[in-house]
């Protein structure tokens, strides 16, 4: 008797489809999450990148396709909606810290509210994870009294001590200063060394040359190319995608 | 100078006849502005959250149909209670109940009618404010609450709310001030504010001047506190301007000491 061992995804998308209005943003799009996949998803600004990310944890209702997510489908469930979300975390591009609470209260709020948690376990959960992304010190301040890159750090302990099975990642230096992209992708840079999940849209082509599994290329709402990075990255198959890097590389 | 003295006299003799009778008045002003501000505001974040649920097209019809009967009450309530003077509003209360039941309802307390009448105004006005003040709140902090699996319950009561009840302070501060003044209105139905207290004192000293100088005093010396003691609720529903640093604790994780000390200043 053969026992097939099938590796299981953690996440599957297939045939996604979503328009606003007359505006067809995704036209069918499908693909498997492995644990501890990092997959990086580049692409020009209006080619479905940030509706993808946004559709797969719901924030946007895809029109049509289905997302699976460890066997079950998360758009014919609509109760377990906000378990599956508080399984996958989303790292914004305008880190969206809730600005009436402390950066300690932020890392707490889901814990307790959503996870359950007493307040020592989330503060411990918490300190650790601030601790990792250098804002250990901040606790007592709020958002707006931090810079960009600060406040993004703290988004990114904020969706780590949710302890998610899968971490998406909207832009999340799109919105920074120069000077304050470096701390964020160091601080992603040693996540993606960990066990974790990623799905990262983003256009620090470095960044994702150095730590992906997998990179998709989107254009025109599809995956237009996928592959290794040293591959896709290095020597894109098609037209498209070449002229996409080609603007990035000079 | 003569008419100067005439008119410290006149108000000294006022003072010393009515004197508890106006501060009685202050005190009941100030009570049902108060209480019927605290009612209003409830009554405006009921209303105003029920007016920002969100309905989607996946809902079934029956939640549907309730949210948008609901939406058609509350719509009719704010414009019939913003749109028609509160002295009005208050006989048609105070003199309609009776009148329709047959004596069957009746207010028996003159607080209770006025404190509803009040509420149900300053409420219809704190609708449209609520509404505002949620809406104000950057959809951000709504999808930062949604990613980590808040559910609309959760987002409101820790996200979005006090962030609107922030926003929405001054009109709060506004309403407070309005109703201050205008509880004076009350007295159509016997009410026994500040302003009554100058009905029945020149109503027996014929001192008309005099007297409404000490209730635009009155009540001018109440507002300004009020603004005063409203600027500093703000600032403290702002939280401190600078933060402290906490020390860095290398025992953290791996002691298991979770408790994190702050630098002294």
């Amino acid at each position: 008797m053969a026992v097939q061992i099938q590796e299981e995804s953690l996440l599957s998308v297939c045939e996604l489809t979503k328009s606003f209005g007359g505006n067809k943003v995704l036209k069918g799009i499908s693909f498997d999450v492995r644990e501890n996949d990092v997959i990086s998803i580049i692409g020009a600004s209006g080619s479905g990148k940030s509706t993808l990310l946004r559709c797969i944890n719901l924030l946007e209702r895809p029109d049509a396709g289905r997302i699976i997510y460890r066997g079950q489908d998360m758009l014919s469930r609509a109760n377990k909606i906000n378990l599956y979300r508080s399984r996958v975390g989303m790292v914004f591009q305008s880190f969206n810290l809730f600005s009436n609470m402390t950066v300690m209260d932020n890392c707490l709020t889901g814990q307790i509210r959503v996870l359950k948690r007493c307040r020592e376990e989330a503060r411990k959960r918490a300190l650790h994870f601030l601790d990792k992304v250098g804002m250990a010190p901040y606790i007592n301040a709020r958002p707006r009294q931090l810079s960009g890159g600060q406040q993004q750090r703290v988004a990114i302990a904020r969706a780590l001590a949710m302890d998610p099975d899968l971490l998406l990642f909207d832009e999340p230096t799109s919105a920074l200063d120069p000077e304050m992209v470096g701390e964020v992708l160091e601080v992603m840079r040693d996540l993606s060394r960990e066990k974790i999940t990623l799905l990262v849209v983003t256009h620090e082509m470095a960044f994702a040359r150095d730590v992906s599994s997998e990179v998709f290329f989107m254009h025109d709402g599809k995956i237009h190319e996928r592959g290794r990075p040293e591959a896709l990255l290095v020597q894109p198959q098609t037209v498209e995608a070449r002229e996409f890097l080609s603007r990035f590389m000079q | 100078m003569d008419r100067g003295v005439q008119l410290l006299n006149d108000i000294g003799k006022l003072w010393g006849r009515y004197g508890t009778s106006y501060l009685k008045g202050i005190q009941a002003t100030l009570t049902l502005a108060l209480v019927a501000t605290t009612l209003g505001c409830l009554i405006g974040f009921g209303c105003g959250l029920l007016n920002t649920i969100p309905v989607s097209k996946g809902d079934s019809p029956l939640k549907r149909f309730s949210l948008g009967l609901v939406r058609s009450i509350i719509r009719l309530y704010v414009e019939v209670f913003r749109g028609t003077p509160m002295v009005l509003q208050a006989v048609f209360f105070y003199y309609g109940l009776p009148y329709i039941t047959g004596n069957a309802i009746k207010f028996t307390s003159i607080w209770l009618a006025s404190i509803i009448v009040v509420s149900i105004n300053t409420g219809a006005y704190m609708t449209e404010s609520v509404r505002g003040g949620i809406l104000s709140v950057n959809p951000g902090q709504t999808e930062g609450a949604k990613a980590i699996g808040m559910n609309h319950y959760q987002t409101m009561t820790s996200v979005i709310l006090p962030q609107a009840l922030r926003n929405i302070m001054p009109q709060i501060g506004n309403n407070f001030i309005i109703n201050v003044k205008d509880t004076s209105v009350m007295f159509i139905i016997g009410f026994p504010d500040f302003f009554a207290a100058h009905r029945a004192a020149t109503g027996a000293t014929y001192l008309y001047f005099p007297s409404a100088l000490v209730e635009m005093a009155g009540y001018l010396f109440l507002t300004l506190i009020a603004s005063f003691l409203l600027r500093r609720l703000e600032r403290l529903m702002d939280g401190k301007s600078s933060y402290e640093l906490a020390a860095r604790d290398p025992l953290v994780m791996t002691a298991g000491i979770h408790r994190h000390p702050r630098v002294s200043s």
